[in-house]
């Protein structure tokens, strides 16, 4: 039965598996939900009476600790990597109380709660129940100005989702062995919360606790991982991890998300990696909403419970949530993506408005023009960069760039920034896409 | 462009040949807006120096390996050292390096 068709339930248990179940396997062995769950008692005991936990940490057992331990408090945690002094004080100011939860030395003046191996006792005995309607998460929108949007996530909409991603996977409880599940993408997103956080707590999966990044690092730890394995990951991740040609440990299934997957590399992992090659649609206002097998299907099923509409989609737990993307209906209960409204552009798993861009350099101090183009490109190439055309008599790329970097986020830095005389504004004042190709081509002359 | 050769730019910027062609090599992968040659050796390679992120870093581990055959990981403790630098990363090339 899908949840669609369950009653809504008042209270919702935080563990849907087993005390003897492995839930995430690190170096020193694998970890029990009973080991998890009396850990996280003990480290909720640690932590302030009321406030947000900003969970900070890398090691997924610990994220995975510090958010169970917050919930056992009724705190909200919220979803952000991001360890900068500014960004920490943006966040203490939007929430009081707010307390970090790290497994590394942070210079902050917020409370600070360091998560540690710990040898609490055993929690044994049924899961705690938590109220359907607490608020669990709370996910950013990263935005281009360092204005990130708050999206609340209710306990029920995030179990409404794993269970839903649960039963898509094929990892409900009596659906086969247990899975184990590692990712390249940082527990603290969305993308990589709901796949390597909420489903370990969810569904018979249990996370790879350490940091994979680089192309080596993955496909080691995938060695180390038990069978059926899943590799949760990015276009820019596959696209290093295909260069590497060297086929990984035998893979359950691929899954990509937070950029649209080229077919040709669809199709290596198909073929070169013998596993199928999913895709999930997902979004951190919505959650994940659907997902389709990238080779052989062009149009996306949406998740159990998960209704597309005209410019917004009904999502179990949160209501109707604005898209940013044109859907259009497909045969079979599916949808095909029409693309995005094309002032967005998304790098590195981050949004951002080309107009907000060009806002914020506008007001860099000497600029009194400028433009940040996206390339051609950009929704195939996962390693696409932003450029940009100012007109600023007296200053150089760098104090430009440096003033840049304090307002957006990396990846949207212009790549190359270029000093020109004057933008070649039409007489409505506009931009066209061929005045600013012949402006680069100009530029490029020698 | 990198030409693979020393030029007197170069012997002036106070950085070993070794060096030049690392910081070539990420020049050219990354395609930045930089001279090989301007690169300070011992500047941060992430955030306030060169300005590099997490995409670069994994453009950067897929040249290094093609161009050195020398993985880079992130599970080692050494990782904040290797990445401290220009110079830290030619020398970690160095003594991994296989052609």
């Amino acid at each position: 039965m899908g949840w669609s068709a369950m009653r809504p339930e008042a209270a919702l248990p935080l563990v849907n598996r087993g005390t003897a179940e492995v839930i995430c396997y690190r170096p020193a062995g694998p970890m029990t939900v009973g080991r998890l769950l009396g850990e996280a008692r003990a480290l909720a005991a640690r932590l302030p009476a009321t406030g947000h936990a900003i969970n900070l940490c890398a090691d997924r057992y610990r994220m995975l600790l510090g958010f169970v331990a917050a919930l056992m408090r009724g705190h909200p945690t919220l979803l952000n990597a991001d360890a900068s002094p500014h960004r920490l004080r943006a966040l203490a100011e939007a929430y009081p109380g707010a307390y970090l939860l790290t497994d590394k030395p942070v210079a902050s003046g917020l409370p600070l709660v360091l998560v540690e191996d710990d040898t609490a006792e055993e929690w044994t005995g049924p899961a705690p129940m938590l109220p359907a309607r607490q608020l669990a998460a709370i996910a950013f929108t990263s935005g281009s100005t360092g204005q990130p949007t708050a999206h609340l996530k209710p306990w029920d909409a995030l179990v409404a989702a794993a269970l839903a991603a649960a039963e898509r996977f094929a990892l409900r409880p009596g659906d086969g062995a247990a899975s184990s599940v590692l990712a390249t993408v940082p527990p603290q997103h969305m993308y990589g919360f709901e796949t390597t956080i909420m489903l370990p707590l969810q569904a018979a999966l249990a996370c790879h606790a350490g940091e994979a990044f680089f192309p080596s690092d993955v496909l080691d730890a995938l060695d180390a991982l038990p069978e059926r394995r899943l590799l949760v990951t990015t276009p820019l991740h596959l696209r290093a991890l295909l260069a590497e040609h060297r086929r990984p440990a035998t893979l359950a299934a691929v899954i990509s998300a937070t950029a649209p997957l080229a077919m040709n590399m669809a199709e290596a992992v198909e073929r070169d990696w013998g596993a199928p090659m999913l895709e999930i649609y997902g979004a951190s206002e919505a959650g994940s909403m659907a997902s389709r097998r990238t080779a052989l299907e062009p149009d996306w099923l949406p998740y159990s419970g998960i209704r597309m509409g005209q410019g917004d989609v009904h999502v179990p737990g949160l209501g109707a949530v604005p898209l940013t993307d044109a859907v259009e209906p497909a045969p079979g209960g599916r949808f095909r993506l029409l693309g995005r409204r094309a002032d967005l552009v998304k790098l590195g798993g981050r949004r951002a408005s080309l107009a907000e861009l060009n806002r914020v350099l506008a007001e860099v101090a000497g600029v009194e023009d400028g433009v940040f183009v996206a390339p051609e490109d950009i929704e195939r190439n996962p390693a696409a960069r932003l450029s940009a055309y100012a007109v600023a008599p007296g200053r150089t790329t760098e104090e430009i760039l440096a003033a840049l970097r304090l307002r957006l986020e990396p990846v949207f830095l212009p790549r190359p920034l270029v000093l020109v005389p004057a933008l070649p504004r039409n007489g409505l004042g506009k931009l066209t896409r061929a005045a600013l190709d012949g402006l680069r081509l100009a530029m490029a002359a020698p | 462009m990198p030409d693979g050769t020393m030029t007197p730019t170069a012997i002036a910027s106070g950085l070993t040949p070794q060096e030049l062609d690392v910081a070539r090599l990420i020049v050219s992968a990354l395609s930045l807006e930089v001279a090989p040659e301007a690169i300070e050796p011992e500047a941060p390679l992430f955030n306030e120096g060169l300005g590099l992120d997490s995409i670069d870093a994994l453009e950067m581990a897929l040249a290094v390996s093609k161009a050195y055959d020398v993985k880079l990981r992130s599970d080692d403790e050494r990782n904040h050292r290797i990445f401290a630098s220009l110079r830290s990363l030619t020398a970690h090339i160095e003594k991994h390096r296989t052609r």
